[in-house]
């Protein structure tokens, strides 16, 4: 009996053995996938440190020899760095304040509201999800072209005012709010605004939170209609202004890299500094709508 | 102000319920008259230009007929909307392929959840929300061929200097290199959220019959994440097609045509050419093909999973 039970104490024993080894095995693994992945970002920061001479070396270094944080200013002095972060700033800002109001109200609508054909009118918001601006932009800009909006903010703004998934998002999420909420702010008097500001958006801050999120990633970090409707220095917005870092230093192209990943850096902070702030937020964002 | 709530409660009276449908309708138009004017009037004027041979270099412009059609169809255009197909096709393939079976592998590797593990998780989704545009020049310096850093870790090993993005063998592999980096850390966050919403008793149950972890893997875990799966292809496959910004900074549809793809194909016959016709003909064969892409993954995805049973 005694000798059974020291046999399968063994085979406990050896059973965890093979799972600290496994255990071990995955670690390392897990380790070395991400300093692959990180290096990308180290190798962006750390030349953006360098000097001219040292990046061009032909035994590279892996950390600077001498920091070069003079690097950072001569994008700003050398370049429109300063308005090219004014231009991005302003037009994230107005896409993100015109989707969120459409879009609350829309949802809103889509929602709660009480409106013949409701379904069928919603139709037209997820056809909307199926006509991409990759599609569409020739019209797009000939119209924004004789409005006069090429080169302006407006140009850069309007055809972003509207975000279908943003609607789509909100409307499942006030959907799942139960009625007698809203029939009981109603009988208090609360009109549709009110209903809006006090119940629905408290309700579910973590969701309009997480969209919001995305659509300001997705408005910051946006390149394509940038790049077609306002190619003039006067609002260009960082995006553009990156790929363009390199042409502009002419005639020298690969010497200058360590300016164009000074400017890489700048143009990726506010982005990366609000995933590590609101990680949680920016994790869950991308799950939730893999749940649906 | 006050004969206007006079009326209103007047018709109040005549028929509440109307005017709040009217007023919940309100609500919605703003977002409407926006999704009229700067996504179904255009795609309706797209059609129209396809008919004309609008030149942005001349004045004026006529209509055509099916010129530009038959120009897309049977003409010199056809060997470039072969090629944007091949390429695109080849690229939503990459895509796709790094972001689920990529993700998968990641997600089993960072699977464990410690702290540790949480942080490591963190760094590889973290490519995600750098920009394309900073992540392609970073990757441009990597790529170089004279002084970037892979080929000086390649010439380590005795790999003679690749010329990544000019070499039209390598140069879709390139782009897709830096496609990959950004989606296999958004491919791993979908699977492991999944995983975690598989019930431990499949586990156990399984445990119990003696099934070791490969078998638990292949019998248990994929079959259980095939809603999963479906949704990363419906909604990579949709988005790899509109690649761009990747393709413009890193390789501008060279070397020979190797990575033009359809929109910076349609891009450039706009905007570099100036030939709006001819744009608006691929355009519009792009968004047909957009539709059915979409169609057909919907349909294979409603069909085809395995749910909780």
């Amino acid at each position: 009996m005694a000798a059974l039970e020291n046999k399968s104490l063994e085979l406990q024993k050896a059973a965890k053995r093979k799972k600290r080894v496994f255990n071990i095995f995955q670690t390392i693994l897990a380790v070395i996938v991400t300093l692959i992945m990180l290096f990308p970002m180290y190798w962006m920061v750390i030349s953006s440190l360098k000097s001219q001479e040292e990046i061009l070396l032909s035994l590279p270094t892996l950390w600077p020899k001498e920091f070069h944080f003079e690097n950072y200013l001569n994008v700003f002095n050398r370049m429109n760095f300063g308005k090219y972060y004014f231009n991005t700033i302003i037009m994230t800002a107005g896409i993100l304040i015109s989707q969120m109001v459409t879009g609350i109200f829309a949802a809103y609508g889509f929602s709660k509201g009480k409106f013949k054909g409701k379904e069928t009118v919603f139709l037209i918001v997820l056809g909307a999800l199926m006509i991409p601006i990759q599609v569409t932009f020739i019209p797009i800009y000939m119209m924004c072209a004789n409005w006069g909006l090429k080169d302006t903010f407006l140009g850069l703004i309007l055809p972003e005012a509207v975000s279908p998934y943003y609607i789509f998002m909100l409307r499942q999420t006030f959907m799942a709010i139960d009625d007698s909420y809203i029939e009981a702010a109603r009988m208090d008097g609360l009109g549709r605004i009110g209903i809006i500001t006090r119940i629905l958006a408290p309700m579910c801050k973590s969701t309009m939170f997480t969209v919001t999120l995305v659509t300001f990633t997705n408005g910051w970090n946006s390149y394509f209609w940038p790049k077609i409707i306002a190619m003039g220095e006067n609002r260009r917005v960082l995006t553009i202004g990156l790929a363009q870092l390199k042409n502009t230093f002419a005639g020298m192209e690969t010497m200058n890299n360590h300016e164009v990943m000074a400017g890489a850096v700048l143009a990726i902070l506010p982005v990366v500094i609000l995933f590590f702030i609101f990680q949680k937020y920016m994790l869950t964002g991308y799950s939730k709508a893999a749940m649906k | 102000m006050k004969e206007f709530n006079k009326n209103a409660d007047e018709n109040k009276r005549l028929n509440p319920r109307m005017i709040s449908g009217l007023k919940d309708f309100a609500c919605t138009l703003p977002a409407l008259v926006f999704l009229g004017i700067f996504t179904y009037y255009p795609i309706m004027e797209l059609f129209r230009i396809s008919f004309t041979n609008w030149n942005l270099l001349n004045d004026t412009y006529e209509y055509v007929g099916f010129k530009n059609w038959i120009w897309l169809f049977n003409g010199s255009g056809t060997k470039h909307l072969l090629n944007s197909l091949k390429v695109t096709f080849l690229y939503s393939l990459g895509e796709l392929s790094i972001t689920i079976i990529g993700g998968m592998i990641f997600a089993l590797i960072f699977n464990r959840m410690t702290k540790g593990f949480s942080t490591m998780r963190a760094i590889v989704f973290v490519p995600k929300y750098v920009a394309m545009s900073s992540a392609a020049v970073i990757y441009l310096w990597i790529l170089n061929t004279d002084s970037g850093i892979l080929n000086y870790i390649l010439s380590l090993f005795g790999v003679g200097p690749v010329d990544w993005l000019g070499d039209r063998d390598t140069a879709l592999l390139s782009v897709l290199l830096l496609t990959g980096w950004r989606a296999v850390g958004y491919g791993m966050m979908v699977y492991l959220s999944a995983m975690l919403g598989i019930s431990q008793d499949y586990y156990e149950a399984a445990a119990l019959d003696g099934a070791n972890k490969v078998q638990i893997f292949f019998k248990i875990t994929l079959p259980m994440l095939s809603p999963t799966t479906l949704f990363l292809f419906v909604t990579t496959f949709i988005s790899s097609m509109k690649v761009f910004q990747s393709v413009d900074i890193l390789t501008k549809g060279g070397p020979y045509r190797s990575t033009e793809v359809f929109v910076y194909k349609i891009y450039q016959y706009a905007m570099v050419d100036f030939r709006m016709d001819r744009a608006s003909v691929i355009a519009i064969f792009f968004f047909i093909l957009l539709l059915i892409v979409t169609a057909l993954t919907m349909k294979i995805s409603s069909g085809n999973v395995t749910y909780d049973s």
